[in-house]
């Protein structure tokens, strides 16, 4: 009904040329209003209890009720041991992650370009998207039952060959390895699916043009598929160095245990452990607020690096 | 597998949901803030049919066609209590393995949270009293809880009080052996020796199972079965250390490390482990799942275990038996201290049970307490942990004896009825003699005598939990993080290599102390003073 009126408001200028922007595209911002209102709930809604940082919060009293202290609870949180052994491997957990996790994908990718076979490389795709809708809480049983040190099946197979078994799960640095494989194994298939849709948009005639050169299979890589999925790499560099501190709760509590805790404790399960599990919501907020903060900082970073040296950010 | 992965399940659950619920949870609460418990208290008197929400704990094992929230039981409670009173009583169900978490959740939340909430862990109950979160039941229970005064007596009673005020009500033990150990008997008479009576014996026992391996087991073979669980570690450590106090010592499990011989405890544990004589991934078994897997295969030689956890209908024993035809297993009471006149010492648990409180937004404080009397008034324990008399027992000489051939439909009305009759932890139908001849009898026959020598055992040389007149601070501080840090004292302790053990344990101890211990340990020797 509004909109007829508009129609006769649209005759003569600026304000005409607003209302017919109205008309035309209000449909778009209808369409928008329900993220943003979901943004709204969920995401910034809960930032209210951001204050809970600076409060002596007491679950009875409520955010309103509690006592403001200022920074206290920074300073609290900042004197534990814990907070910084945490702190740490959450980036070693991430570094590491990224170092193998990252570079899996992209390998596998153009693998899967290489290959001429539509039927097979269909199939393979397939086969390696399968593990990313595994939950980490069934490959955490799986891992468990593989690679126990006596009742894992793969240290079943070594005693066969007459080796000494491994401590896959109890051992640190053996675990480390454990994690991070299991991680390329979740992911890796997954994450080719950016890239491949970047390849996609190849045109086919620099293929043809090397081939005329004389290109062997590894320059043509080298040359023309590499630099062509560069802005998606770079793009998933930067979200991926963003969320470096910030961590995912399942793979490590899961894949994790006491015999590993020097490794495998990180930000998340220290905050569901002071938070949830201790009831000290305070401390866990403040952990909680100062992951954000470094996270935006981290994200802010790379993207003014990744400008700077390639011209090519996300913002 | 499966429970492995029915674990992870739960766990993911806690990760991804309550952190969500929390974050409504925190933003609900903070508009509620106080309510008083005197408005509205006696309105199921005034004729208005009034709603009471009580929590129940869910372990995913309801029967067909019951649910945790209706079921033969809750029906019961209606028909018996509710409708006789004026009164809805909604159940709302908490997971088991969440039971924490979920409360802290629940207490923030003014509007959700139960009418009556319970939790185990005593600095959970302190936190929320000292924060004011809970209703002095004081004046209520003797107003409108006579059965319930007679039933718990002062002694009882006290464990839910905190500077003279009534916080808590305490659940009532109905029993308090706790712990028990079992060796083959079988493996015993193949290497030719006689069940062990010293910690020297088992450990010469233990090796002598591994050398000789007298089922043929080859690298499956497990001397002795360890999990990161109390009933495995506690009666270890509990062989070591010097009580504080004679026959009582300080009651929570992280403070373990506070007495004079847990070192010796870690040394022995790391003996056993470095050798080879206990389950190699014991730290990864928090659940006893591969402990049990093991047992039942007849992997075990010799195991510390809940008292009776194994004797179970189709239990760990059953399972074993079936296995293993002739395998045979005797209780044991190997486990001798040097730090306490070489008596078998073992932990006992307190007279109490759970923690039973009112929040103090609930408007239904009356109806709750109520409630609890009506719980320990009549038959009504009896029926709610047992069922009916004449068809889910017999009362023989008093002792409800369970008839095992009653149809599963009629097993199926007291699926949890362990979990319903909150205010007693077992069965409590007398002393403690009743009540342990009580429990035997729920035992399927052919367990039941070695179910009276576990029990004997476990009643032997205990020590019980000193009770402090007033709440230690540092326990809600750090209770937690303490009984994290154990377990990895424990397991580090344990798995060093035997010329490094000293120094880890140093470290991990240090630590230990750092992140609260220190000052655990100057409160505790402090109320200790006082107290004397």
């Amino acid at each position: 009904m509004t909109l007829t009126k508009a129609t006769h408001a649209s005759k003569s200028g600026d304000f005409g040329k607003r209302k017919s922007y109205i008309k035309r595209y209000w449909q778009l911002y209808a369409l928008l209003s329900l993220p943003l209102v979901y943004f709204l709930i969920f995401r910034y809604g809960p930032m209210y209890g951001v204050q809970i940082a600076f409060k002596d919060f007491n679950l009875f009293q409520g955010i309103n009720g509690s006592e403001w202290i200022g920074l206290e609870a920074f300073r609290e949180v900042f004197a534990m041991n814990d907070f910084y052994i945490t702190l740490r491997n959450t980036f070693m957990l991430n570094f590491l992650d990224l170092l193998v996790s990252f570079p899996a994908p992209i390998i596998l990718a153009i693998m899967l370009y290489e290959i001429r076979n539509a039927w097979f490389k269909k199939i393979s795709q397939t086969l390696l998207y399968i593990p990313h809708f595994i939950s980490w809480v069934i490959i955490g049983g799986i891992v468990y039952q593989l690679f126990g040190t006596q009742s894992g099946m793969v240290n079943a197979i070594l005693q066969g060959l007459g080796m000494d078994p491994l401590p896959f799960l109890t051992d640190k640095n053996s675990w480390l390895i454990t994690y991070l494989f299991t991680g390329v194994w979740q992911s890796a298939g997954w994450g080719t699916i950016l890239y491949l849709a970047a390849l996609t948009g190849v045109n086919k005639e620099l293929f043809e043009a090397a081939d005329v050169d004389g290109a062997s299979r590894m320059k043509k890589i080298w040359h023309i598929t590499l630099p062509s999925i560069k802005p998606t790499i770079i793009t998933l560099l930067i979200l991926n160095l963003g969320k470096m501190v910030s961590i995912g709760f399942d793979r490590p509590y899961i894949i994790g245990n006491t015999a590993v805790r020097e490794y495998s404790d990180v930000l998340s399960t220290f905050v569901y452990r002071i938070g949830l599990e201790s009831g000290q919501y305070t401390l866990a907020t403040v952990v909680g607020l100062f992951q954000a903060v470094v996270g935006l900082v981290f994200i802010l970073g790379s993207n003014y690096i990744s400008k700077k040296v390639t011209g090519d950010g996300i913002m | 597998m499966t429970g492995k992965t029915r674990r992870g399940v739960i766990k993911k659950a806690m990760g991804a949901a309550i952190a969500t619920v929390m974050g409504v949870g925190l933003l609900s609460g903070c508009g509620g803030g106080e309510a008083s418990t005197k408005e509205g208290a006696a309105a199921g008197a005034n004729g208005e049919r009034v709603t009471l929400k009580v929590e129940v704990f869910d372990r995913g094992n309801s029967p067909s066609p019951y649910t945790i929230t209706n079921n033969w039981l809750t029906q019961y409670v209606q028909k018996e209590f509710g409708d006789k009173n004026n009164i809805d009583v909604e159940f709302v169900p908490v997971q088991r393995s969440e039971e924490t978490t979920k409360l802290n959740v629940l207490m923030a939340s003014a509007s959700d949270v139960p009418d009556i909430v319970f939790v185990y862990d005593s600095s959970v109950f302190y936190r929320y009293a000292q924060q004011g979160g809970l209703t002095d039941v004081g004046e209520l229970i003797k107003e409108h809880g006579p059965n319930l005064q007679k039933y718990l007596g002062d002694e009882t009673l006290k464990f839910g009080q905190l500077e003279g005020k009534q916080f808590a009500i305490p659940g009532k033990r109905a029993i308090t052996a706790r712990y028990n150990s079992y060796i083959r008997q079988d493996w015993l008479d193949k290497v030719g020796m006689k069940a062990p009576t010293t910690t020297d014996e088992l450990y010469e026992t233990l090796k002598a199972f591994k050398e000789k391996d007298p089922a043929g087991l080859g690298a499956k073979n497990i001397p002795m079965g360890m999990a990161l669980a109390p009933a495995q570690y506690e009666t270890l450590i509990y062989s070591f250390i010097k009580p504080v106090e004679g026959d009582l010592t300080y009651s929570q499990r992280y403070e373990l490390p506070l007495h004079e011989g847990f070192k010796e405890s870690m040394q022995f544990l790391n003996k056993l482990y470095n050798e080879g004589l206990i389950s190699p991934d014991f730290s990864l078994d928090e659940e006893k799942e591969q402990l049990y897997k093991d047992f039942q295969n007849g992997n075990i030689g010799y195991m510390s275990e809940d008292v009776g956890q194994i004797l179970y209908a189709d239990g760990g024993l059953d399972n074993l038996t079936k296995n293993v035809p002739d395998s045979k297993i005797a209780a044991l009471d190997a486990y001798t201290n040097p730090n306490a006149d070489g008596k078998h010492i073992k932990s006992r648990y307190g007279p109490n049970g759970m923690y039973i409180m009112i929040p103090k937004s609930s408007k239904r404080s009356v109806e709750a307490i109520k409630y609890l009397d009506w719980m320990t008034s009549d038959n009504n324990l009896l029926t709610m942990s047992t069922g009916v008399e004449g068809e889910n027992y017999d009362l023989v000489d008093g002792i409800p004896v369970i008839k095992e051939d009653a149809p599963q439909e009629t097993k199926d009305r007291v699926y949890n009825g362990g979990d319903m009759a909150i205010m007693a932890n077992g069965k409590v139908i007398g002393d403690q003699e009743m009540n342990e001849k009580a429990w035997i009898a729920g035992f399927p026959k052919n367990n039941q005598k070695l179910m009276r020598e576990s029990i004997d055992i476990a009643n032997t040389d205990t020590v019980g939990p000193i009770v402090f007149d007033r709440p230690i601070e540092a326990e809600s501080k750090y209770g937690t993080a303490l009984n994290d840090k154990l377990k990895i004292v424990i397991v580090q302790s344990a798995m060093a290599k035997p010329d490094q053990f000293e120094a880890v344990y140093e470290r991990e101890m240090k630590d230990y102390m750092n992140i609260g211990g220190t000052a655990l340990k100057e409160e505790l020797e402090q109320a200790l003073q006082e107290k004397k």
